[in-house]
């Protein structure tokens, strides 16, 4: 398969989001048991880690990101998403995650400025 | 259109901005549409869920805000008496850009879905 290399710097990457957000997760679940009272704080720091970063890459794009908790009970949980936008800039990435006690879901969604 | 003279829009014509009040409204009634009264079934859910997407999607774009991208993510999860914590950040043009959520809930599951619009200028 051939890749387009020209330009390829200055757009989405979704290999390079998803290795960003598995290290957001890493670095902030890492072995944690899943706590109430830190859940709030969790999500908040693993969103924040990843815009930071995501922002460093000095792309010309606006950034949505999202992050589910859930805590494992053996309930199912589900993810959809569905884009209006310009396929040919635009881009997405959906991170799965799960340690004993619970999963965690993160998706970025790169939306180009111009 | 004037003929021979570009127009050049920064801003969303204030009517035609993205507006969460009757987005929600939207997320709402479909939701309530296709929920109500629905038991969590692990075999149907993941076209549940995608389908939701589509069809939120489609309402919010049908409803004419001008030069909107939208992203339309739908959670649907077992009620299992489980926490869960959802949240999200986003780096965009607070002037223009918005999003809009709702939550619903029956005994055997909930869902949240959330659409982000983002203008092109």
């Amino acid at each position: 398969m051939e890749e387009y290399q020209n330009g390829s710097e200055g757009s989405f990457s979704s290999e390079e989001a998803e290795s960003i957000v598995k290290e957001g997760i890493d670095g902030v679940l890492g072995g944690d048991d899943y706590s109430q009272n830190h859940v709030n704080k969790w999500t908040a720091t693993i969103v924040e880690r990843c815009l930071t970063q995501l922002v460093k890459l000095g792309k010309p794009y606006k950034y949505i990101v999202t992050c589910s908790v859930m805590q494992k009970t053996g309930a199912g949980l589900h993810t959809a998403n569905s884009c209006y936008w310009d396929t040919s800039l635009d881009g997405s990435c959906t991170v799965r995650w799960e340690n004993r006690t619970m999963y965690c879901v993160v998706s970025v969604f790169a939306v180009a400025i111009a | 259109m004037v003929e021979g003279s570009d127009t050049y829009f920064l801003r969303p014509n204030h009517q035609l901005k993205f507006k969460p009040a009757i987005v929600k409204g939207y997320i709402r009634e479909i939701v309530r549409e296709r929920l109500s009264g629905v038991q969590y079934d692990p075999e149907n859910v993941p076209e549940l869920t995608l389908s939701l997407a589509e069809s939120v999607k489609d309402k919010v774009k049908s409803s004419g805000f001008d030069r909107y991208k939208l992203v339309v993510q739908v959670l649907i999860g077992e009620q299992r008496g489980q926490g869960v914590k959802m949240s999200s950040r986003c780096l965009w043009d607070a002037d223009t850009d918005n999003y809009a959520e709702d939550v619903f809930m029956n005994d055997s599951l909930f869902c949240v879905v959330a659409v982000f619009g983002s203008y092109y200028y």
